[in-house]
């Protein structure tokens, strides 16, 4: 509608490709393309294999892919519930206590993943809470960075959700629990999904925070893609990065699925 | 997850009482205000009655503080100010869902997971009533709206009419003493709300015990359904009374005008307090104890009771006023004159005309003394009403 | 007969002022306690280990320290410069893409923004690796040159580099800038554009006077959100895996990890917390500002059972 004639906006589509394609299409596909080759030297890879997913589909790289998955399971249960329960507190607050409470749970996203990886090694290498060096402490970074993201996406959908059907049932006498059981968490259902596959994601693809204190024992695939890579086996690690995406995306579809069904408008 | 704000709970009613002596409804001086200091004051110093089974209209323009009224009694707005009461039950600081109220809201709020039974069931379930009673309640309370076909569907398969009626279902079926209903029918279209007007016309009928409290801008609505109508404007009670009181003896220009069409025509009382002085002639109205000789007041006369012609053609006592025709519309089965009369606007509504005077022309009008109502001046600004 | 008197009278109830507030905050206490315990009391430790040098006491030694150390300057300087330069690139890209999938609507054009929405799913790092093997040096690109010219090497070897960086930043973080543009673009009614276009506006005219205002405080929340994201984004760093590259995050991990030198770690680590903190305060307030974004208006608040 802005650019009418017919010529220009041929032109302003084919810039369009030429910026998007190599920018947004091509990385993807060339990871794809890489974890089925055995070498790449010239404009395409050679040699079409199965090899890299062999590999992974048995050891330590399956090992990672199941650590990964139980993590951010946790983590984004943890997370959501959390989350949940602060969205839900703050939503009945006064303004002001609503504003403290919105600030405490969107820090995580502010603070370097990094820095929240030091902090619980910082905090969390000596007694009472001995947690360096077991996997509770790879699931507690996790749940700490993405609970931001659930609290955030609760609170905007508490405040799409018409104040008149809670005001409706607490007019027909039921107590605010019933109301919460009732009525506000099955509307809120979709964007509760929605928020868990967000959360999933993120934490199937965190780097930074586990980097600082993974276990020996509780490698997630990240790290995994990393130490492949770093030791130049960059086919294998194309293959891991698939798998992780792969994942990662099932999940999400998953989600969306039960998100369709559970929507009621 | 815990449900934030849960008060302590009180020891819970089983199941409905018994059918209590009808409950009524008071407001005792409310006043809302808000702001850091309330300076922003939606609802002033409310007085106002609701007898046991009585269909009260709260009547007024946006922002005029009907809504707000309603919403103290259900207990989503907190009084800054004076009492709520419930039946002789002081409900000010109750909860909403311990007021025991049924409430009908302008979209309907069904909940959009539960089928349609399953929303009428709502109020029963949250009030723990045997599981036995339930269906029994739910049915009866379908049959009573005719919804009964269609318990099994999601809200989202239905009419707006139909909602509005399973709306009314599910505040019904927790058979409460008191029925909130907030503009339930403005989300209709023109001819769905009529035949709802009779339809909540009958349910009155029907269930002679509910007190109901009816929040609308539609004075049709209001006139049609009401026992009695209290005016509100600009966050004031102004005036309060029957349907045929407020059309045919409205006690403030506001009223007269918002309540129907008037002419307002600003008038002296004659110093013998025998008619009135209109731009220096006198009109014979009746002028009633309150009124001082020689106040200024204004006559309020009905566009409809206001006929062509000097005299009425079959005679009798008639006041006459000549003066410009200035616009004329045909509305069907009347036609609306506009008529200059010394610089004073005066609407007449006669039945349809063979022959519509010309605009410019001078014509002659006249009415009734019986059809004018003389309104001091001075009871316009501070409403009148006492409930 | 349905009758009346849904609930026994009880007593006379006392006036409670506000008591549901108060219930309200009780409530929000646990989640805020278990926050405080395993976010707030860490931080609280990496700040107070800070001033905390190794031979005891507590000084501001350690940051006279670090801030000698001339690879913490650099680092400074090259997540400051890295930052800056993305979020310039990843608003100038972002902003073109979305006018074009906006306001120039091709087939496929919603599936496409869909298909960039999936970046925001997906780690930052697996950029890096793709551009591996796009630029690097027995990459496609590179594969492409030696195959038509003959000779060796390919031209491009940038990857190692801060730019291989750079590249990689702005690729991932534009689709942060896109989501909430094409929000506050789906709000831009076309009815203005028609009326701009019928006054005799040329396109680029509409878009300046017409669009970009709409669209600025989307843009500016934006910005500022890519440039929080740039200077806390350590996956790309580590992946490029370049010497001379070395930014804030990396530093805190190379410092706590490598040297063992915690109490430097957390030097820098509170220097980034400021400056990113900061920084997503201030994005807050510009959101709030904007009314918490377009995309959080087009929900439609009043929608009941319909």
């Amino acid at each position: 509608m802005l650019v009418p004639s017919k010529s220009a906006r041929r032109a302003v589509h084919l810039l369009f490709l030429v910026l998007v394609v190599p920018v947004f299409a091509l990385p993807l596909l060339v990871i794809v393309a890489a974890s089925f080759a055995t070498d790449w030297s010239g404009v395409l890879p050679s040699g079409a294999t199965l090899a890299h997913y062999r590999d992974i589909a048995h050891g330590e790289a399956l090992d990672a892919l199941l650590t990964s998955l139980a993590t951010a399971l946790a983590a984004s249960l943890g997370a959501l519930t959390a989350g949940t329960w602060a969205a839900l507190a703050a939503e009945k607050c006064g303004r002001r206590t609503r504003r403290i409470i919105d600030a405490l749970f969107l820090l995580p996203v502010a603070v370097p993943s990094v820095v929240v990886g030091l902090s619980l090694l910082v905090a969390f290498s000596r007694p009472p809470l001995l947690l360096n060096g077991t996997p509770q402490i790879v699931i507690l970074a996790h749940t700490v960075l993405v609970t931001a993201f659930a609290y955030q996406s609760v609170t905007a959908a508490l405040s799409r959700l018409d104040p008149a059907y809670e005001q409706s049932a607490a007019g027909l006498g039921a107590r605010p629990a019933y109301v919460l059981w009732r009525v506000k968490l099955p509307l809120l259902l979709p964007s509760l999904t929605a928020a868990a596959g967000l959360c999933f994601a993120l934490s199937m693809g965190e780097l930074s925070a586990t980097m600082m204190i993974y276990p020996p024992d509780w490698l997630p695939l990240p790290v995994q893609i990393f130490a492949a890579t770093d030791r130049g086996s960059l086919f294998t690690g194309a293959a891991l990065a698939v798998a992780l995406m792969a994942a990662t995306l099932l999940v999400l579809l998953g989600v969306s699925r039960i998100r369709t069904k559970a929507s009621y408008r | 997850m815990p449900a934030p704000a849960a008060p302590a709970a009180p020891a819970r009613n089983p199941a409905p009482a018994a059918p209590g002596p009808a409950s009524g409804i008071r407001f005792d001086g409310v006043s809302v205000s808000y702001g850091r200091h309330g300076e922003h004051t939606v609802l002033d110093a409310l007085d106002l009655t609701v007898a046991p089974g009585e269909v009260l209209a709260l009547l007024g323009p946006s922002g005029s503080g009907k809504t707000t009224a309603l919403r103290t009694v259900a207990g989503f707005v907190q009084p800054s100010a004076g009492r709520v009461l419930i039946g002789d039950r002081d409900v000010t600081g109750l909860p909403p869902h311990r007021r025991g109220i049924g409430m009908v809201v302008q979209q309907y709020a069904l909940f959009p997971h539960m089928k349609v039974a399953d929303n009428v069931a709502f109020g029963l379930r949250a009030r723990k009533t045997p599981r036995a009673e339930i269906p029994g309640r739910v049915a009866e309370a379908l049959e009573m709206t005719g919804m009964a076909a269609y318990a099994g569907r999601h809200p989202r398969e239905l009419s707006g009419g139909q909602q509005q009626r399973v709306a009314l279902a599910r505040a019904l079926a927790i058979r409460p003493g008191v029925l909130l209903l907030d503009e339930p029918l403005s989300a209709l279209d023109a001819q769905l709300r009529s035949g709802m007007l009779a339809e909540l016309a009958r349910l009155h009928r029907e269930l002679p015990g509910v007190s109901i409290l009816y929040v609308t801008h539609d004075q049709i609505e209001a006139l049609t359904l009401a026992d009695r109508i209290a005016v509100l404007d600009r966050a004031r009670l102004r005036d309060c009374g029957t349907p045929q009181d407020l059309y045919r003896r409205p006690r403030t220009e506001f009223t007269a005008s918002f309540v129907g069409t008037a002419n307002l025509l600003p008038v002296t009382v004659r110093a013998d307090r025998d008619g009135v002085d209109f731009a220096g002639r006198r009109l014979a109205v009746p002028v009633g104890d309150g009124t001082a000789g020689g106040a200024a007041a204004t006559l309020c006369v009905r566009p409809h009771l206001v006929g062509l012609g000097a005299r009425p053609p079959g005679g009798g006592p008639a006041n006459t006023l000549r003066g410009t025709v200035t616009e004329v519309q045909w509305r069907g089965s009347t036609h609306r004159l506009y008529v200059a009369v010394d610089g004073h606007r005066v609407l007449a509504d006669p039945r349809e005309l063979r022959t519509t005077p010309a605009l410019g022309e001078e014509i002659a009008l006249h009415f009734a003394p019986e059809d004018a109502v003389l309104i001091p001046a001075g009871l316009t600004e501070d409403g009148a009403g006492h409930a | 007969m349905v009758a009346a008197g849904a609930e026994t009278p009880a007593a006379a109830s006392p006036r409670r002022p506000r008591p549901r507030r108060v219930a309200a905050a009780l409530w929000s206490l646990p989640p805020i306690a278990a926050l405080a315990l395993v976010f707030l009391y860490p931080l609280a430790l990496v700040v107070w280990q800070s001033v905390s040098p190794e031979d005891g006491g507590h000084s501001t030694a350690p940051y006279t320290a670090v801030f000698a150390e001339a690879s913490f300057r650099e680092a400074l300087t090259n997540t400051v410069l890295l930052a800056a330069g993305a979020t310039a690139g990843a608003l100038l890209l972002g902003l073109a893409l979305s006018l074009v999938i906006a306001f120039v609507p091709f087939p496929g054009g919603r599936a496409l923004s869909r298909f960039i929405d999936l970046f925001l799913a997906f780690p930052s790092f697996l950029i890096t690796l793709a551009l591996l093997f796009l630029y690097g040096s027995a990459g496609l690109a590179n594969g492409l040159w030696t195959d038509v010219t003959g000779a060796a090497h390919g031209p491009l070897d940038f990857l190692h580099t801060p730019w291989g960086v750079l590249l990689a930043e702005v690729t991932y973080f534009t689709p942060f800038v896109m989501r909430p543009l094409l929000a506050a673009f789906s709000q831009v009614e076309t009815g203005q554009l028609e009326a701009a276009a019928s006054l005799g506006a040329r396109p680029w005219r509409i878009v300046r006077t017409v669009i970009l205002p709409e669209a600025l405080p989307s843009l500016a929340a934006g910005g500022a959100l890519v440039l929080v994201l740039c200077l806390n984004e350590f996956g790309i760093v580590l992946f490029t895996g370049a010497k001379d590259v070395v930014t804030l995050p990396m530093l805190v991990y190379t410092k706590a990890l490598l040297d063992g030198d915690y109490t430097g770690a957390c030097v820098v680590a509170v220097v980034n917390i400021t400056l990113s903190v900061t920084l997503y305060a201030l994005y807050r307030t510009v959101m709030s500002r904007t009314g918490g974004g377009p995309a959080f208006r087009t929900g439609g608040a009043h929608r009941a059972g319909a």
